[in-house]
Formats: structure tokens, sequence, C-alpha cells
């Protein structure tokens, strides 16, 4: 069990390139945090340097406070699954997961002992003499990860370990990993790519971008409290819709005329008219019945209907908007391409950033919807 | 790529023996042939002069020099276009039995084995003036073979003995590479309305062009180098250096001639030769990379 | 296949057992004369068919000093053996090695390693053979069994393919063996090596081939008959003859000399096509 403190981590490539800028984080006893953002944002990176398979540039890296910025991967007592799974394959299941425990010397009965436990948690017990190519995807998946619990580390790293997996058994492998690792209560970190995975299976969900981290904190507030921009595009599906808008005092002016109630009224006594970005999810964009319009709604025509079954997404015009405002929607409401709609906006969950800096520019802490966090 | 970063003297421990060999069996021999090159030594062995380029001056101002260089283009180009017309006409035969194509590899290959030295005197056998067997049907169609006098029938002979190793060399990389040729581009030209003929010169043979080149260069090495033990054991450059080629000759000037300065003046020319040889192959190389 | 055409299949089996037969031709009449005494062969031209001796030639090379060479054909494949097996082996050895070093390691001089090795790629021996035979004499390696393998091994084919082998190993495999703790010679031992079996087998054909069948180098390194190689012994017996050729003498000693280089290439057929094709990419 232990606790990670990354202190201002940097790496720079030797031809220059910058791949982290400075990344500070904390990581308590027993949490899972998932890294989260698009490919080349440094997450993958950021993993390897804390496996000790990439050197570190610049900052500090301590596990249970003692540095280990210039250790080798095997004496930071950290395991990995890789992508690929990385299995030996002309070792047998069993060899695969005692590899570790053979070269730090632990003795052949112990090495087979702790193996078959290790198997026997993990459902491989019928597989142990097994080669990795007469297994499937998921089989090889279990034998990654069984190969990581074995040596109980400190730490668990993951490097998106159920890219490789079709959609079915990705699912089923993630409620595996999230009951595994609250059962062992290992310090994990998990990197993927695959927001609704960050989401489902994180303590704390941090979010990166360009070698950056743009937010850290429970998936709960990274959705209901974006950061900047990029979080609030990030976190959620269908991608949050923006808005340009216009800002004076606590009124909020679309360029289709619509006026909203602005969740942040601007410093005190600015009345200046200011430019804003303005954030609305799908799902908090509802249709109005035909004749109950009154202020604060927006005028669309749908140009494209997505039935998913129980919700059904609507994409439609807003004048005055370049993009498509997405709305969700409730599966059995009648809608056709070409129709008009009313939508309105619950005005409780708006999000402001800037338009140029992308921070968002209200309050940080959610008003209502408070997540507890992490027990 | 993964790597080893902080060890700092394993690498050097892994590579010291490659290194160790090849500094004292290449680099300083050829840094020696180079140096040669440059002087003239004396019948004795006991002083040398240097004359410059005086050596190479005079490897080029000699006929025998240019006769060697001939006999060597010819000889290359019949083994290699010999060698390779032959192995992609078996090959595309074994290729379109299907059948029995790996049999007739496994009965083909041998000849790859079999020593440069020892195909020559199998050959020289099969062609002996007294005893044999081919120079006696050769001497019933009215031919009268004798290749210790006739020095185009030596180079035939060694020709022959060569290409006949050489062969199943190109024949498993011919093969090889018509099989890796997808059968559904054979069938949309077959549907197309190509004939054998046709899909064989439009489709095949474009796709192997890669196979072509990269034999063509092999096999061009090989009738320079290699065939010194076939052409030693039959004619040994004879008669009358119809079959001495530039390799034959360093040998010959440099161990029976002891003209060393000349000797390691036409090394040099070699080297010179070979490394234009290998660029062409290096070029082949990327070429393939980008494919 | 519709496209098929059954007459041209039956064409195509009728010119490869054509090119079959003519193939294995040089070889058969080498075994026919083999087995003829020199009187029965010098009665018109080569037999077709056996003769009179049987075995008896090659039991006579075998253990009886053949010709004038002093020395009998056992001796001969004892020689060419230990040459072939030694430059196979240690061309693999410390191509593994070097090839281990210059694609798992990152070191300063590295390119420059690596150029100075895969320069000798293009330049065989033959090339450079006045002086290498000056320093292999200088160092007394004249008639030796380290002076006839040793600068065959200075050839980087080896190291080349090894290194093109290694290239394809997927990175992570690494990345798992460090956090596995495993170190380099660990990783070497462990993992690379029973990942390569199949090369080295490859390599293995391939060396042992170019070891066994090399011509030049024995003929100018060994001058007395203790250590001369079996391909070499050829020439010095067909000229070592007063008049006549002794071909039933000279048949059997030079289907001695194919005999095993054959076998590993029929036996190892699989490893060797996988070998050379390899090489080439």
């Amino acid at each position: 069990m232990a606790t990670l403190r990354l202190d201002a981590l940097s790496k720079t490539y030797p031809n220059g390139f910058t791949a982290l800028h400075g990344v500070d984080l904390e990581i308590a006893d027993g949490e899972l945090i998932v890294v989260v953002g698009p490919s080349g944002c440094g997450k993958s990176t950021l993993l390897r340097m804390l496996a000790g398979l990439e050197s570190i540039s610049d900052g500090e890296l301590a596990i249970d406070g003692r540095r280990v910025n210039d250790l080798e991967p095997a004496e930071r007592d950290i395991a990995m699954v890789f992508q690929n799974y990385a299995l030996y394959p002309h070792m047998s299941v069993a060899d695969n997961m005692g590899y570790a425990l053979k070269n730090r010397g632990v003795p052949k009965a112990e090495r087979r002992r702790k193996v078959e436990e290790t198997a026997r948690l993990i459902g491989l017990e019928d597989l142990l003499d097994r080669r990795p190519k007469q297994l499937s995807g998921g089989q090889r998946q279990r034998v990654a990860m069984g190969r990581a619990i074995v040596r109980e580390p400190k730490v668990f790293l993951f490097d998106e370990p159920l890219s490789n997996l079709d959609a079915k058994l990705r699912v089923q492998m993630r409620i595996e990993i999230r009951r595994l690792q609250k059962r062992l209560g290992v310090t994990s970190v998990y990197v993927t790519h695959d927001q609704v995975e960050a989401m489902t299976l994180a303590d704390r969900l941090v979010v990166m971008n360009g070698g950056r981290i743009e937010q850290v904190g429970t998936p709960m507030h990274l959705y209901e409290r974006p950061a900047t921009r990029f979080v609030a595009g990030f976190i959620g599906s269908p991608a949050m819709n923006f808005l340009d808008a216009r800002r004076s005092g606590d009124v909020l002016t679309l360029p289709c005329g619509t006026q909203l109630a602005s969740p942040w009224p601007g410093e005190a006594g600015e009345t200046r008219d200011t430019p804003v970005c303005l954030g609305i999810r799908p799902e908090h964009l509802a249709i109005v019945p035909e004749g109950q319009n009154g202020g604060g709604t927006l005028a669309v025509r749908v140009e494209l209907v997505e039935p998913l079954g129980a919700d059904t997404l609507v994409h439609a015009r807003l004048d005055g908007q370049d993009d498509l405002v997405v709305a969700r929607i409730d599966g059995i409401q009648p809608v056709a391409e070409g129709d008009s709609l009313i939508l309105r906006p619950d005005t409780d969950r708006l999000h402001i950033f800037d338009p140029d800096s992308g921070q968002r520019l209200d309050d940080l802490e959610p008003a209502c919807h408070t997540p507890t966090s992490p027990a | 790529m993964a790597t080893f970063q902080h060890h700092r003297i394993t690498p050097w421990l892994l590579l010291s023996p490659q290194l160790a060999i090849v500094a004292m069996f290449f680099f300083w021999p050829a840094a020696q042939a180079m140096l040669q090159a440059f002087y003239v030594e004396d019948p004795f062995g006991l002083g040398r002069t240097f004359v410059a380029f005086e050596n190479f001056a005079r490897v080029l101002a000699s006929a025998e020099y240019y006769r060697a260089l001939g006999i060597t283009v010819a000889f290359s180009a019949g083994v290699a276009l010999g060698a390779m017309a032959l192995a992609l006409l078996l090959a595309v035969l074994a290729d379109r039995v299907i059948k029995g194509a790996t049999a007739y590899r496994t009965l083909l290959v041998w000849p790859y084995a079999v020593a440069p030295a020892v195909a020559g005197v199998l050959w020289g056998f099969m062609l002996d003036p007294e005893l044999g067997l081919i120079s006696a049907w050769l001497g019933a169609l009215g031919i009268d073979w004798n290749h210790q006098l006739n020095g185009g029938q030596a180079m035939a002979l060694v020709v022959m003995a060569s290409i006949w190793k050489q062969m199943s060399y190109n024949f498993v990389f011919f093969l090889a590479g018509l099989q890796a040729i997808p059968r559904s581009l054979l069938e949309a030209a077959a549907i197309d309305g190509a004939g054998p003929w046709r899909r064989f010169w439009t489709i095949t043979f474009p796709l192997l062009s890669p196979t072509s080149f990269f034999l063509l260069v092999m096999n061009s090495v090989y009738a320079f180098f290699e065939t010194f033990g076939t052409i030693d054991a039959t004619t040994a450059g004879g008669p009358g250096g119809a079959t001495r080629t530039l390799v034959y000759k360093v040998f010959e000037d440099g161990f029976i001639g002891y003209d060393l300065g000349s000797s390691a003046a036409q090394s040099v020319l070699l080297m010179g030769l070979v490394g234009l040889l290998t660029l062409l192959q290096f070029r082949y190389l990327e070429r393939k990379v980008q494919y | 296949m519709r496209y098929r055409r059954r007459g041209l299949d039956i064409v195509s089996h009728g010119l490869l057992i054509l090119a079959l037969i003519a193939f294995c031709l040089p070889v058969w009449l080498a075994i026919t004369a083999a087995t003829h005494d020199q009187a029965s062969l010098y009665t018109g031209t080569a037999p077709l068919w056996f003769g009179e001796q049987g075995l008896d030639n090659f039991r006579a090379v075998l253990t009886e000093p053949v010709s004038r060479l002093g020395t009998d054909a056992s001796r001969l494949l004892f020689n060419s053996t230990v040459m072939a097996l030694g430059i196979a082996c240690g061309k693999i050895v410390i191509a593994i090695l070097a090839a281990y070093a210059i694609v798992f390691f990152r070191f300063p001089l590295r390119r420059l390693c690596f150029w100075l090795i895969f320069i000798t790629l293009m330049l065989p021996v033959e090339v450079r053979i006045m002086p290498t035979y000056k320093v292999a004499a200088d160092l007394g390696l004249l008639n030796s069994y380290v002076g006839l393998i040793l600068p065959l091994i200075a050839s980087a084919t080896a190291t080349f393919l090894f290194r093109q082998f290694y290239l394809t190993v997927p990175p992570e495999l690494l990345e798992a063996a460090r956090v596995d703790g495993a170190g380099p010679w660990r990783f070497l031992k462990d993992i690379l090596l029973p990942l390569s079996t199949t090369n080295i087998a490859a390599l293995f054909v391939i060396m042992f081939l170019y070891g066994w069948n090399q011509y030049l180098w024995p003929l100018l390194i060994t001058t007395e008959a203790d250590h001369m190689t079996i391909v070499v012994s050829l020439k010095r017996l067909l000229s070592s003859a007063d008049n006549l050729v002794p071909w039933q003498t000279v048949m059997a000693t030079a289907l001695l000399a194919m005999l095993p280089p054959v076998a590993v290439i029929v036996l190892m057929q699989r490893y060797f096509v996988k070998g050379l094709v390899d090489a080439e990419k």
C-alpha cells in the first residue's frame, strides 16, 4: 500500500520536444486514479515515467515519501499492465505470472503457491499450463492482470489495458478491475482515452491536455464543474454544446436574441458587455411543449435525428452559431428532420468560460448536486 | 524502441568480441591493402618504396586487367542471367502446380549446399574431354569439346557449373515471391480475360521485380567472389587466361606472381566496385521499405 | 480454380521433372563413377550405371592416404567439420551479443559501432585476401584451426540478420521484463534467446554451409595436409595425378565433401528457407 507524490514532473526528449510540463499530483493510499486525455496529451509518458520506463527530466517522483526518480522499474515495486499485454510468448501462463518472483529469488514452492492463489482469484486455475498463443484476448488480459497482482506491488499501473478487447468484454473487465482493485486496495494509476472507462473506474480523474493537467477531481465533480472548456468538452457524451454569447451583468445574450440568467454576474460593479463561451450539456436541454414558449428558450430547426432507444439525439441549427446544437431528449418524443423546436436550457446547469483562455468563469464549487469526496 | 539505459559497460562487453575480430581481420587488413597499394615491395620482401599511384597506373594501363574485367563482366552476366532465368522458369512452373511445390523445392534446393569447387569438379567430369558423358554427346553432334584447350568452352564450363549451383538459391526466392502474390489478383486478371502468358507478363513479373533486383545483386556478388573455387578447381583461370576473372587475377598476381603492390591496387579497385554494388543494394532496400 | 488449364499442369510437371533429372545428372555420374575402378572407368565414356567396386572406393579414401595428399579423407572431413562448426557457432554467438548491444542499448558511439560492423558486409574475404593472409601469418595462425575459423567470422552477415530480428521484438516485452526485474543478461537468457531459436537454427544452416564450402581462404592458410579441408583437397587430387586423373577417387571424395552440407540443407530445409527469405528483408 502506498502513496504517490508527483512534484513538478517534466519530460523533455533529447530532440527538444517537451511531453510533460511540470505535473503535480498527490495520490492517496488505495486510490484509483484514472488519467484521461486525447492521444498525445502526455498521459502514457506520465505513466511510463511512474513505471521507470522513461527517465524523469525534471521534478520529483516519490513513492511512500521516498524519492524514486533514479530507481530501475523493478526497484520501484510497481506492476504494470500493458496495452497489448506483453506476455512472454514462450512461457506458460504460470511462468509468465511467476517471472518477477523468480527474478526476486522467491523459492519455487512459494512461487507456485502464490501463482495458484492469484490464478484462483481471477479465474485462471485451468489455464496455468497454456501458452499465451492458446488464449483468447480476454484470457490474455486476465493473465496480464494476474502477473501484476501476484507480485503484491505497492502500485498498479494500467496502460489502456482494455483497448484491445471487444465492447462487451471491455465492460465486463472494467467491472472486474474495479472489483479487484477495491478488494486488494492497491494504489493504482490507470491511463485511458475512453471517457466512459474513465468515469466509471476512477476515484479521481485527471484530465490531461498538451502535457499539462487540466483538472483533477471526482468524475461527478468534473462533470458538474469542469474547470476549463477543454475538460467540459472531453467529459460527457455526447459532448457539451458551446455557444457564443455576450454577458452583461447577470444577463447572457445569445446572437439569436435569447436572454438567459448568467450563473456568474462578473466582478462586483462591472457592467461591461463581454463575450463569453456558454456551455450547455445535451441532456440539459428540454423540448418546450408547443404554446408554452416563454423567455429563455432557443428556437431551432432539426437537421439530424439519432434515435438511441432510451434517448434520442437531436442535432439542430440555432441562428448565429457555427456548430449544430445537440439535445438529448426522451426517446419516445416524435421528432423529425426539418421540424422546428423550442428548447429550454436548464439554467441551474449552465457553464460559462472565458472565450480566449477557456477558463471557467463561475464558481468551481458546485452549488448543488455536490458529490461527496472519495471514501 | 525500448532500451536499457543505465548500463555503461554491458554494451561494450557484448560488442567486444565482434569488434575485436572485425578490427583484427577486417580493418587492419583492409588498411594494409590500402597502404600496400601505394608501395612497391622488393622481391625479397626486405623493403618497400612509396610509389604513390604508380601501382594503380600500372594496373589500369595493362591490357591484361581490362581483359580480366571483360571476362568478369561476361562471366557474371552469364551466371546471373542464366541462373535467374532458369530459376524463374522453374519457380513459375512449381508455383502453378500448387500440389508438390514444396516437394520440388526440396528436390531442387540441395545444389545450393554444394561447394563451388565441388560443383566445378562434378561438371569438369561430365565434360571431361576423355571420359565426359556430355562431351561425348557433343562429340556425336560434331562439337569437339576440350575446355583445357578451348577458351570459349572453358568459360562455358565454369558458367554452367556456377549456374547449376546458384539456381537453387534463386529458385527459393522466386518461389517465395510468387507464393506471396495474392491469388485474387491473378483471378481478377483471369476474369478480365487475360490468358496465362499475359497474366505472367502483366502481373506476376512486375510484382516480382523487387525480388529480381535483389537476386541480381546477390548473383553478381556470387559470380564475382564465390565462384573462385569453381574456376580454380576446373580451369585455374586458363586456358591462356580465358577464365581469369578479377578476383582470380588478384590471387594470381599476389600469391603466384608475388607482385604485392599490383595485387593490392587491384584489391582496392575491387573494393570500390563492390562498394558500388552494395550501394545499389542499399538503395534497393530503401525503396523496398517504402512499399 | 476455373482459370487453370489441365494441359498446362501436365506440361509444368513434365518440365520440372526434366529439370530435376538434369540437376541430378552430375551427382548421378559422380556416384556411378565412384563405384568403378580406374581400369573400367577408362574404357570409354563415363558409365551411367554402377561398377563392381561398391563402396570400396569410399572405404579406401576414408582409411588410406589419398593419392599424394598424405592424409585420408576422414581427416579432411574432420577438418571441414571443425571449420564449419567453428564458423557457424562462432558467428552466431558473436552476432547474438553484438546485435543485442546495438538494438537494446543506448550508449555513446553506438552509431559508429553500428557502421564499423556493418561496413564489413560490403567486402568479402576474397577482396582483402592478401593482407588478411599476412595478418594471419604474422599471428602464427597458418595451419591451425583458429586460423581457418577466426578471419571468416569477421563478416557481419549474422549480426545483421539478428539485428533485423531483434527489431521485430515488441518493445513492450523488454519493458515488461524490466518491470519484472530482469536485467540485460536475464532478458537475453530468459526472453530473447528462447524467442530466437528458429532464427538461430536458420543462421546455423546458412553459416555451416558458408563455412564448409569455403575455398580460397583454407587453400591459402593450410599448406600442410593435416589441416586441409576436404573441399580444398579436390584440386590437389585432380592435379597430383601423374597422367590419368583417378576420377573414381576424386568422385568418391567429392561425394563425401557434398554429403554433410546437403544433409544439413535437406534436413533443416524449413529453417534454411526462412533464414534466406528473412535475410532479404
